[in-house]
């Protein structure tokens, strides 16, 4: 069963009388262990698709099935549920909170979970340490570096083991370097522990991590091809330190 | 997720103060008006407590020492004496007379000192005589302090001129207090010849109270109402004029502390809409967002709701030293009727800021 199923989904938005069609008739199905770059000149819906398969917006027409089950059939507390347990999410402006030092950041999905304080630091600190961040436990996010922001973010989207990671321009607010070493870092985690990753990215660079290449142009999914991704996870073991 | 909440507290300083100060400053309020109206409560009792009597038997439809004059004739006395189970009775002569002192009219309420049937002596002389003579007054000390009258100074009162020569403590009530003269002197102030205020009746040993008040009151020109009755019913004078003073800045203080909180709460919430944002799209789900904000206004009211209370006791303690009228007591059923007030304000104040964090679309985050 595919992890994701995207089945003829449309997103339109109206404002008024003018209507946008962001994402016109798109189906793709994503399995565990995928590592799926969609790429897509500005403005071609990758966004609006990616929300959709979040489950953060629900399509015009068309079904998303998350692990065979139907998106649109569940309430917004079931859905919470399932986003806090089967996705993990990583965006282009880190968004992580602010009041919260790293390791409080990676706690957020365990606690919401109902871990209890004491496992989740110890979690959270593994992951952090995983990620080469643990001289940084207790800093603000105000004191970390892009690269370390977008590397809390990563632990914070694997704190709960997720299925699917959902990942919006995770490089666009890093220079290219520390941005393809994250994305590299994050994709070898993921293909590590078997779990689905969609990155929405214009980085050409990012194939190097990528299993599968999605192009989407007006809405509408054209090409796909293989990406440079080696099958051999530890290929990529020594991104992290750089 | 009380950690989440403590730290969005703690990371806005300077709103947090501003919410606490707000919620401090209304339970400060509360509890300020709340302990004057508990003291001035016992105080206006604590008096008439002291005054030997099981039953004051007054004019009929006189219900208080305030409110409708009581007049008696001293003939009454031979009745009460009669009343099978009536151990003594004794006349009671007090009334409110104001006199002018540096143009301010000062409200005493003079009480005849009848040394021979020991009735009308002050609760607690702190000060000079205990027992006032000829032609002299003692008057509570909160008076003498706030209108700076000193032993020895004299005032006019009703067409004569009194000495003070000590003062009482535990008379004071309000807009008027307990002053005591000589049985001679309090007479002829109170224009009462052959005729009394009250009289106080005590009961025999063994004899059924009810039965010897059903007995007095067998004459239908005289009431008898039990101590306890009595104390209240002019502690409720107290009780009348505080009680609307009171809901007025209960709402006053309600209102402020509601604003401050819902303000800085609401300002909050906006200004982290965005991280709200992230906490829905990563899974948190609505209710347990909304637990975050109510969370951080029930902190903020607790900490409020310490310091007010810790000023309020502060006050309560000092104050009285500088203005002899402070005169408070905040009781442990107070404290927590205030501090439910405090709670029940903080979670009213987040209801708006959990509106808007419903309106939060989780879809924004993945807009730069
Ligand atoms: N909430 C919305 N309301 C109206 N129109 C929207 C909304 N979200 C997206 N659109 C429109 O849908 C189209 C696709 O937007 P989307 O953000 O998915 O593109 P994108 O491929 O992610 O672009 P970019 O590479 O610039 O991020 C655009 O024309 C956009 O203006
Ligand atoms: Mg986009």
């Amino acid at each position: 069963m595919s992890v994701v199923s995207v089945q003829d989904v449309s997103k339109t938005f109206s404002s008024g009388h003018t209507a946008v069609t962001a994402v016109d008739h798109v189906s793709l199905e994503v399995e565990a262990g995928d590592i799926v770059l969609v790429m897509g000149p500005s403005g071609s819906g990758k966004t609006t698709l990616l929300s959709m398969i979040g489950t953060l917006m629900s399509p015009t027409t068309g079904r998303i099935l998350i692990s065979g089950q139907d998106t649109s059939t569940l309430a917004p507390a079931q859905l919470s549920r399932l986003r806090l347990r089967e996705f993990g999410f990583v965006f282009q402006t880190f968004n992580l909170l602010s009041a919260l030092t790293a390791e409080e950041n990676v706690m957020v999905p365990l606690l919401t979970a109902g871990m209890h304080r004491k496992p989740a630091r110890a979690k959270a600190r593994a992951a952090l340490e995983q990620l080469k961040l643990g001289h940084r436990l207790r800093n603000l996010p105000r004191d970390l570096s892009g690269g370390e922001k977008q590397r809390v973010a990563i632990a914070r989207s694997l704190a709960n083991d997720p299925r699917l990671i959902l990942a919006d321009e995770p490089t666009a607010n890093l220079d290219a370097r520390t941005g393809q070493d994250v994305t590299l870092l994050l994709c070898e985690t993921a293909c590590r522990e078997n779990r689905a990753v969609i990155i929405v990215s214009h980085d050409q660079r990012l194939r190097t991590a990528a299993k599968r290449v999605i192009t989407i142009e007006d809405g509408r999914l054209t090409t796909e091809e293989d990406g440079e991704h080696n099958q051999n996870c530890r290929m990529h073991a020594r991104a992290g330190s750089s | 997720m009380l950690f989440l909440a403590i730290k969005n507290l703690v990371q806005e300083k300077t709103r947090l103060l501003i919410s606490v100060g707000g919620v401090a400053f209304s339970v400060l309020l509360i509890m300020s008006i709340q302990g004057l109206y508990q003291g001035w409560s016992n105080k206006i009792g604590e008096y008439i407590r002291t005054v030997p009597a099981d039953y004051w038997i007054t004019q009929t439809g006189a219900t208080d020492m305030f409110h409708t004059p009581s007049v008696l004739p001293l003939t009454v006395r031979d009745f009460l004496n009669g009343v099978e189970g009536v151990a003594s009775a004794k006349p009671f002569s007090g009334r409110r007379v104001a006199f002018a002192h540096n143009g301010k009219d000062i409200n005493l309420y003079v009480i005849a000192d009848d040394v021979e049937n020991n009735v009308g002596a002050p609760a607690r002389v702190v000060e000079g005589k205990a027992v006032p003579g000829e032609g002299e007054i003692i008057i509570d000390r909160v008076v003498a302090r706030s209108e700076n009258i000193r032993i020895g100074d004299t005032i006019p009162i009703a067409g004569r001129t009194l000495k003070v020569a000590g003062y009482s403590e535990g008379g004071y009530i309000l807009s008027f207090s307990f002053a005591f003269a000589t049985k001679e002197d309090a007479e002829s102030i109170l224009q009462l010849p052959g005729a009394t205020n009250f009289f106080l009746v005590t009961v025999e040993d063994g004899a059924a109270a009810g039965d010897v008040a059903s007995r007095i009151e067998a004459d239908p020109a005289v009431d008898a109402i039990t101590k306890d009755r009595f104390v209240e019913n002019n502690t409720n004078i107290v009780r009348d004029t505080f009680l609307p003073i009171i809901l007025v800045l209960l709402l006053i203080g309600i209102a402020v502390g509601m604003t401050v909180i819902g303000l800085t709460i609401f300002t909050s919430t906006i200004e982290k809409a965005r991280e709200y944002g992230v906490l829905k799209a990563i899974g948190v789900s609505n209710r347990q967002l909304y637990t975050v904000v109510v969370e951080q206004a029930v902190t903020a009211a607790v900490l409020g709701y310490a310091l007010g209370a810790a000023l309020a006791l502060a006050i309560n303690a000092v104050a009285g030293n500088y203005v002899p009228e402070f005169i408070t007591e905040i009781r442990w059923l107070d404290a927590a009727w205030i501090f439910a007030v405090t709670m029940v304000m903080a979670v009213v104040s987040s209801l708006l800021p959990v509106r808007r964090l419903a309106r939060i679309d989780p879809a924004e985050v993945f807009r730069a």
